[in-house]
Parts: structure tokens; C-alpha cells; sequence
């Protein structure tokens, strides 16, 4: 009976091994290549987490390899933190030539930050770690890019105003507090200042904005969509929210949707989440800001491939790389995801 | 049914001081996203009653949601398949995932906590894998799926209240549930085993079997939870999708009424146990409490019920000992 059992157990074994060394060509068999194959230097390309998002940066990384010239790994830590520093520490181990990293929480990775700085070339890349020793960020400046988001939803509310709810992520984060706070400044009308911060849980009054409060899921997006149910329950009469991850505009619209609410309370989205273009397409969503996280992997990659070789002119004046940020909206919706789609195609340039 | 008195108190209590400071609690939009939420979690909670009665424990649900979840948009989406043999090869697949536990559980004679450890581990790994980690879903398409999980059903005579379709199947399982345990004997026969399994086994009771068949039960229901919860919230990231759930699970059949050491439960306090905590979560954001205390409270509230729980059946023990102290058998051990 036991011995059936083992044999059982072992053939199982055996068949998913065979699986894996069948598995289809893609960022996993990358990563399985030697380090040291042939002379070529490796540098890493890691995220803060797993999106759509990332997998736009890491198809520009891998383009940015193939021109360059260097083997290109992708790490998308999918437990938060602690995996990501875990993942940089691996890497590291393996004598990476050069890491491109978002960190997730960058005033309390600093350690991490530092050790990888002292080992290997680091650089940020769409979330800044300004304390550390890291030689240049290659990204937006979030707090324009908030600032912009905030232009859209005065569109959307009109000369009424309104109150506005925020949903996003997490706060931990360097870009989501940035975003948020340009958002908030632009809305009550005041001076640029990037190093202010409106804690959140209470209300924020302007003259025609109320920004009601912000709502964090830490990427649970069953939960991203309940708190923005509990939101339309909570304020019948709320104008306008806004998603500052990625994935939260989708889940606000389809509460919206659910609700019966479309055009009574706006929404305005952060990146370029399909459901989000579609929804612009459709007239429930008004507008969204982008980033170009594709620009992101192919620079982050390409002043990293100049660094391993030793040339330091790749790195951008006085350490930042700005990839501005854009704003969608019908006008430019259309042409904006066909340009999208040609970039996410396999073997898309 | 008198076990179920001290948790249905704590959710009436909670919707009531819930409902008295916040008038948006009672509005049809949000009792009626309570009611989906709720039912969605009731399944998995259901599921993992049965596992619990007899003494075991499941932790590979979330990862059998997240599994599920994935590989119904995947094959839809992906790769054409048609919806009826989709959800069909979905729900075998948790079929095989039961039947592995209960196989290497009766006949292997390993530990529920490992093998499913094992499980959440395995589940999540492999739907990770297949999917290269891209976010799968149902796009605009699948209306007539989707209305499975965001579909509401009008109440007759009641306008402006509808039904949630999630709440119809959630209580049709429920329904069929305490039958089979209440009304059947191999529901009997589950309880028993679940109180002391070697003297069940000296009965006579096939108590391999029940155990197997609670396993498949649960694992079946995770992945019919999966397709669901899929369905209403669309967009499945790989890696998280029903992380946690399992404990969500688990507490909720805990605080409905099964003892961890087997041989207790009732659906219908399971059923309550899943609505308190989505109430609780609920009413955190209407009444706009920081959302950063949300396990705090959730956890101090659900920690109250159980102890005052425990405090009511004492003392209602005490009664029976005074009132015929001929009969009287010493309470269980404090």
C-alpha cells in the first residue's frame, strides 16, 4: 500500500519537474539564465509589487537589454516589503552588475538601499529613495503628476465643485503621498510645496473642494472595491473619486456602475489600466493621468548597462530622470491605448 | 439553535448601534453589498465548518480561491474555452484538490495542518506560474456569468430592495448543509467522529470516508467561492487573490459556533459569523472610524462576543446544576 503511495508521490514529482523545464519562454526563463553567461553583465529590474503596470516596465527593460546589450532580470516582490528586500539581498548574492529598484517604503528601507548602493550600481526608478545612496532616479515628479490629476478632477466637477474621496494602495509609499498631496494642494489652490503632508482621516475644506479622505487597501482589490462601495453608501451626495494606484479606478467604476451612479459622482484615474482607457471610452470615467512605465525599464536599463561598462556620463543631471507625466482624456484616449497595445505586443517595440 | 443566541446578539448589536449612528447602514445600496460580501465568505466559511467538526483544519483555501479565481478568466480568456466546461474544469479541479487532502490525510495519516499548509503554499505557487503572474479577467465580456456573483434578483413587494444572486446560492447551500448534517445520518456520523473519532470508528462509522467527504466538501465550496468572488471583483491578481481568506473562513465558523477540537458547529452560526465580520468591516468606514483600526477593532469585538458567549453557557450551566442537582454533571473544565 505504502510503497504505492511513494511511487505515486515520486511520479508526481517527477511529471511537475518536467512541466516547469517545459515552461513557455518568458521573464521566468530569463531569469533561469547563468549570470556569467558569456562576458555580458546582468543588472535587475525590480518592482514594488505585481501589476500591469510592471509588466509594461519590464517588457521597456528587456527592450532596453536587447539594445544594449545586457541580460536583463525582473523581480516583482509580491508580499510587500520584506520580499523585496529579500529579493535585493538574493540578487546581490549573485554579484547583480546594477539594480533599478521602486522601493516600497524608501525613509525605512535605507539599510537595504545602502547595502545594495555599496555592492552594486543602484538606482531608483519610479519612486525616489531621496536618503539614500542611490545615483539617480529615473521616474516623474509624482508631486506634478498629482498636481495634474487635480487639474482633471476641477474639469470634472465643474465650477460647482464638490467633495472628492481618494483610494490608493498604500500611503507607505514615497510616490502614493506625493500624488495625493499635489492632488489635495491643487485642489484648495495652494502654493507648490512638495514637502507638505495633510495627514489623512480628516477632512480637508477649500472654497469649492472637499477632499473627504483617503482610503488604503494594501492591494486587496476585493477590498479596493467594498471601500469604494462604502463610500457611495456613506456619502449620497459625493462628486468625485479619484484612484491613485492603477487598479483602483477599475473598482471604483464598477461600484459606480453597480450603484447606477455614472455621471453623478466622476471619476478620475491614475495609469493606464485597460478598463480605466475603456471607461474613458465609454464616458464614466473622465479623464487619467499616465505615467510611461515603459520609458522607465528601457531608461532605467540603459543607464544601468552604461554604468556596468563603466560610463558614468549615462547618468542624468543632477540625478533625476524626468519622464513627465500626461494627461488622457477622451480627445486622446483612442490613439493613446493603440499606441499602448503596440508597446505591450510580444516583441512590440 | 441556542448556541447560535450569543453570536446572533453581537450581530444585532453591532447593526444596530451601527444603524442608530450612521443613517446610510440600512439603505438597500449597502445592506445589499453587505448581503454579496457576506455570502461570498459564507460559502468558504460553510465549507470550512465541515473540516472543523471533525477535528481538521483547511488553510489551503485562499490559495484554492486564488487558484479557481485565475483559472476560470484564464481558460475563458485566454484560451476559449466554452463557460459551461470552464466552470465544469474548475470545479473539478477542486474536486481533485479535496480528494488529494482526504486521501493524504485518512490514508497517509499526515496532519490537516501540514497538508494544507502544503496546499496554501502549492495552490498559490501554481496559479502564480501559469498565469506568469499577469492580473487575469473577465473584461467587459461574460455578462451572463458575471450576473452569477453581481446579478440582483428584485424582491417581490419590496421596491427599491433586491436580492443579491450570490445571497440565493450562499443560502441554497446553507439550506443543504444543515440538512445533510442535521437531518441525515452521515451528518450524525460527522459530528460523532469529530467528538472522538476512534470510539466513532469502533461503531462501526467508515470514518475515513466522512473525514474524505469533509475535505471535498470544503475544498468544492473554496472553489465555487473562487469562481464568485472572481466574478464580482473581475480584475485576479495571481498572487493575492483571497490571501488571508482562509482565516476569514475559519474565524467566522469559529465565532458561528465549531469548537477547533471537533464535534460542534451549526451552519446557521456559521452563516451569522461570516455577516459579523462584513458588517464590522462595514461599519468601520460609515462611521469613519480610522480605517488603520480596522483589525484592532475587528479583533477586540470578535474577542468580547466569545468571551461573552462563554460567560452566558456557564452560567446557564450553573442553572441546570441548581436547578436538579440530582442530575447534575460537573461542568466542563474552566
Amino acid at each position: 500500500m505504502y510503497k504505492s503511495v511513494f511511487v505515486w508521490v515520486w511520479a508526481s514529482l517527477l511529471s511537475l519537474a518536467g512541466c516547469n523545464s517545459a515552461a513557455p519562454p518568458g521573464p521566468a526563463a530569463d531569469s533561469a539564465t547563468p549570470a556569467k553567461a558569456a562576458a555580458k553583465p546582468t543588472v535587475a529590474y525590480v518592482t514594488n509589487g505585481i501589476a500591469s503596470f510592471w509588466v509594461i516596465g519590464a517588457k521597456g527593460a528587456e527592450a532596453a537589454g536587447r539594445e544594449f546589450g545586457v541580460n536583463v532580470e525582473v523581480r516583482m516582490p509580491p508580499k510587500g516589503v520584506g520580499d523585496q528586500k529579500r529579493m535585493v539581498q538574493e540578487l546581490l548574492t549573485q554579484g547583480i552588475d546594477g539594480i533599478a529598484i521602486s522601493p516600497i517604503d524608501p525613509d525605512n528601507q535605507t539599510d537595504i538601499l545602502n547595502e545594495a548602493a555599496a555592492h552594486s550600481k543602484l538606482i531608483t526608478q519610479d519612486s525616489d529613495a531621496p536618503h539614500s545612496n542611490r545615483l539617480c532616479y529615473v521616474g516623474m515628479d509624482n508631486y506634478n503628476a498629482g498636481r495634474m490629476c487635480g487639474q482633471l478632477v476641477k474639469e470634472a466637477l465643474g465650477e460647482a465643485g464638490g467633495s472628492v474621496m481618494l483610494f490608493v494602495g498604500r500611503l507607505e509609499q514615497l510616490n502614493a503621498r506625493l500624488r495625493r498631496q499635489g492632488l489635495i494642494d491643487e485642489l484648495m489652490g495652494r502654493e507648490p510645496d512638495n514637502t507638505r503632508y495633510d495627514a489623512p482621516g480628516a477632512e480637508i475644506k477649500g472654497e469649492k473642494y472637499v477632499v473627504l479622505d483617503t482610503r488604503t487597501d494594501q492591494f486587496d482589490f476585493g477590498k479596493a472595491k467594498s471601500l469604494a462601495q462604502d463610500a457611495i453608501a456613506r456619502y449620497p451626495d459625493l462628486g468625485c473619486m479619484v484612484g491613485l494606484f492603477a487598479y483602483n479606478p477599475p473598482k471604483c467604476l464598477e461600484a459606480i456602475r453597480e450603484a447606477g451612479k455614472q455621471g453623478k459622482i466622476k471619476l478620475v484615474a491614475f495609469d493606464e489600466d485597460n478598463d480605466t482607457l475603456q471607461g474613458i471610452l465609454d464616458g464614466d470615467v473622465f479623464g487619467t493621468v499616465v505615467q510611461n512605465p515603459y520609458q522607465y525599464g528601457y531608461e532605467s536599463v540603459r543607464i544601468l548597462a552604461g554604468l556596468a561598462r563603466g560610463d558614468q556620463s549615462v547618468l542624468p543631471q543632477g540625478g533625476f530622470m524626468d519622464i513627465s507625466a500626461r494627461k488622457i482624456t477622451k480627445d486622446n484616449a483612442a490613439e493613446f491605448w493603440q499606441d499602448l497595445k503596440r508597446l505591450t505586443e510580444p516583441g512590440g517595440k | 439553535m441556542k448556541k447560535t443566541l450569543g453570536i446572533l446578539g453581537l450581530l444585532i448589536a453591532v447593526c444596530v448601534s451601527t444603524a442608530a449612528l450612521s443613517p446610510n447602514f440600512l439603505k438597500a445600496y449597502n445592506v445589499e453589498n453587505i448581503t454579496t460580501w457576506t455570502s461570498l465568505f459564507g460559502i468558504l466559511s460553510i465549507g470550512v465548518a465541515f473540516v472543523i467538526m471533525t477535528g481538521g483544519i483547511d488553510l489551503s483555501i485562499g490559495s484554492v480561491v486564488g487558484l479557481t479565481g485565475c483559472l476560470l478568466p484564464w481558460l475563458l480568456v485566454q484560451k476559449h474555452v466554452d463557460p459551461v466546461s470552464s466552470i465544469a474544469l474548475v470545479m473539478l479541479v477542486s474536486l481533485a484538490i479535496g480528494l488529494l487532502h482526504g486521501f493524504l490525510i485518512t490514508k497517509m495519516r499526515l496532519q490537516p495542518f501540514v497538508v494544507t499548509l502544503c496546499g496554501l503554499l502549492f495552490y498559490r505557487g501554481f496559479a502564480r506560474w501559469f498565469t506568469g503572474d499577469e492580473t487575469q479577467g473577465f473584461g467587459n465580456g461574460f455578462a451572463g456569468l458575471r450576473y452569477l456573483a453581481v446579478g440582483r434578483v428584485p424582491i417581490p413587494f419590496v421596491s427599491g430592495w433586491h436580492l443579491p444572486v450570490p445571497f440565493l446560492i450562499m443560502a441554497t447551500i446553507a439550506v443543504a448543509a444543515a440538512i445533510f448534517l442535521n437531518q441525515t445520518i452521515y451528518g450524525r456520523y460527522l459530528l460523532a467522529l469529530g467528538r472522538n473519532e476512534q470510539a466513532a470508528r469502533y461503531s462501526g462509522i467508515h470514518t475515513d470516508r466522512m473525514i474524505m467527504l469533509a475535505y471535498l466538501i470544503c475544498s468544492l465550496l473554496a472553489g465555487l467561492g473562487g469562481i464568485l468572488f472572481s466574478l464580482e471583483i473581475n480584475s485576479i491578481q495571481p498572487s493575492g487573490h483571497g490571501d488571508f481568506y482562509e482565516l476569514y473562513a475559519i474565524a467566522a465558523a469559529v465565532l458561528g459556533g465549531c469548537s477547533l477540537r471537533g464535534g460542534e458547529g451549526s451552519i446557521l452560526g456559521v452563516v451569522i459569523g461570516a455577516a459579523v465580520m462584513r458588517v464590522l468591516y462595514n461599519a468601520i468606514n460609515l462611521l469613519g472610524i480610522p480605517t488603520q483600526l480596522e483589525f484592532a477593532i475587528i479583533g477586540m469585538v470578535i474577542l468580547a462576543g466569545v468571551i461573552f458567549d462563554e460567560l452566558v453557557k456557564r452560567l446557564a450551566a450553573r442553572r441546570r446544576t441548581v436547578a436538579s442537582p440530582a442530575q447534575a454533571t460537573p461542568p466542563a473544565a474552566f
